[in-house]
């Protein structure tokens, strides 16, 4: 039995913030071809509001999380927390997360960085502390509230929202794992330096030789690993930058569109970085049926891809009910205008008091 | 620009983080802040109870448009009186996630964790409890 086998997925939960910007307005305000969100294939992103950062939309994730795997607290001994936009460049979030859900202080607790597929990483790594016997149960949480220079091509997709996942013992959890490869090189699509605001990126370069290459080798590796093929899975889920690149790196697989769409997720709220591939997990968890097998491939700028194989159990039919489903939080939304969200994510240049 | 001292802050933490309150043992009535002494009948004979679970009732609320220095980005403020449906503890709170002509009296609300203040771009960040309507009825 490799290490993944003895390890399951206890609970899952997501946040996603109220307040979502129509992409036609981002096209109007910045002089962009009106049809640029079709072409994205994404029409709204999720804002946060003034009083949210990675750490409180984390928190209501984990929170999610937590009600669905029905365990104590304080018997998670590792809190770690994938994230671009960590509130404070020094100082954990995983800590205060750790904290307010009542875990501390006999627990590991960090923060991760690996762009969009830190908490992925973070995933993987719980997967052998837990097997190994280390730790019982993990807590991994992805978030963000994705930075977008004003006017760049990327302001349209980077959004906000968090996902958390319970690791634990297989027996009685609501989906196990079955294996996982990893694949990662020095590729620099995306990037942003110690002090500059927001990041930068390759345009075109993002696709071919980072997001493709990558993804597309994370998931031979598992086939090659497990002898596992696309007719096995009944769900695919890559990282969503966008809305099309899960679907033309599906068809590169092999995966029917039909097998992708339950568990995209960016076409209503754009891109949410460390959330983006798990939401769709976690949207798929909401609604999977006992004994189907999910392809789970994130990926992360710089660049890297984890692919995973994943068996949905019995448990998921009733501890899906115990806390909001994503579809809760895709249909809790009040559209906002680019001013708005101009306040929101502090992009008004002022003197403050 | 907001001050936050350090202290106090770290003192409170899980206090605020998890709703703390008093309730007494004696009266029955549930106080919050914590305190050590029972606020409806001085009593001694308390426990400390976390209200972090527990959906509210929004009693009133007051929307401020002339918020203090610090507090223009969150202009309107509105701040709320709840009463938490088990313990009937009143709880002063931002409200959030809301827009003021959404709010009834007798709505039920949720303690969720926001960023309550800051001491400018590069101070502490004071994280603490602020309520939303509902989002859904959840088996518990």
């Amino acid at each position: 039995m490799n290490p993944e086998e003895k390890t399951g997925i206890l609970g899952w939960g997501s946040y996603i913030p109220r307040w979502r910007l129509p992409l036609a307005d981002i096209a109007r305000v910045w002089g962009f071809n009106p049809k640029e969100p079709e072409e994205l294939n994404v029409l709204e992103k999720s804002v946060p509001g003034v009083d949210e950062d990675s750490v409180t939309m984390g928190w209501e994730a984990a929170r999610n999380a937590l009600k669905r795997a029905g365990i104590d607290p304080g018997e998670i001994g590792l809190v770690w927390f994938g994230t671009e936009s960590k509130p404070y460049a020094v100082k954990p979030s995983a800590t205060i997360i750790a904290e307010a859900l009542g875990i501390t202080p006999d627990t590991m607790a960090t923060d991760w960085e690996f762009a969009c597929r830190a908490a992925s990483e973070a995933l993987r790594a719980s997967i052998g502390v837990v097997a190994s016997g280390m730790v019982k149960y993990a807590l991994i949480i992805g978030s963000d509230t994705a930075q977008a220079n004003p006017g760049d091509v990327l302001e349209f997709t980077a959004s906000s929202a968090a996902t958390a996942l319970i690791v634990g013992p297989r027996e009685g959890a609501a989906a196990f794992f079955e294996a996982s490869y990893t694949y990662v090189t020095d590729t620099p699509d995306f990037w942003r330096r110690a002090h500059a605001h927001y990041p930068l990126h390759g345009e075109a370069f993002t696709g071919e030789p980072a997001y493709f290459h990558h993804i597309t080798n994370a998931v031979k590796g598992l086939f090659e690993r497990t002898g596992l093929k696309p007719d096995d899975f009944d769900y695919a889920i890559f990282h969503q930058p966008n809305g099309t690149f899960p679907l033309r790196v599906g068809r590169m697989l092999g995966f029917p569109k039909e097998k992708i769409l339950p568990g995209l997720v960016t076409p209503y709220i754009g891109n949410s970085y460390n959330s983006s591939a798990l939401i769709g997990l976690s949207k798929v968890l909401d609604e999977a049926k006992p004994g189907q097998r999910i392809l789970l491939a994130p990926f992360g700028s710089g660049a890297g891809s984890d692919a995973y194989s994943i068996v949905v159990t019995e448990e998921v039919v009733h501890r899906r009910e115990r806390a909001p489903k994503v579809s809760d939080y895709l249909q809790r939304k009040q559209l906002i205008d680019y001013a708005l969200y101009a306040k929101y994510r502090g992009l008004i240049d002022r003197i403050k008091g | 620009m907001v001050r936050i001292s350090i202290p106090p802050t770290w003192r409170t933490r899980v206090d605020r983080y998890r709703l703390k309150a008093t309730r007494c043992r004696e009266c029955g009535r549930t106080g919050y802040p914590p305190s050590e002494l029972c606020r409806f009948c001085g009593s001694r004979n308390t426990e400390t109870v976390e209200l972090i679970d527990e959906r509210a009732k929004l009693i009133t609320w007051t929307v401020i448009y002339s918020a203090m220095d610090g507090f223009e980005e969150r202009r309107p403020v509105i701040i709320g009186i709840l009463e938490t449906l088990h313990h009937k503890a009143r709880i002063l709170a931002p409200l959030t996630d809301v827009l003021p002509e959404e709010l009834r009296s007798g709505m039920e609300m949720e303690p969720v964790l926001r960023r309550i203040t800051e001491e400018g771009e590069s101070g502490l960040i004071n994280y603490g409890i602020a309520y939303r309507p509902v989002l859904k009825k959840v088996e518990q």
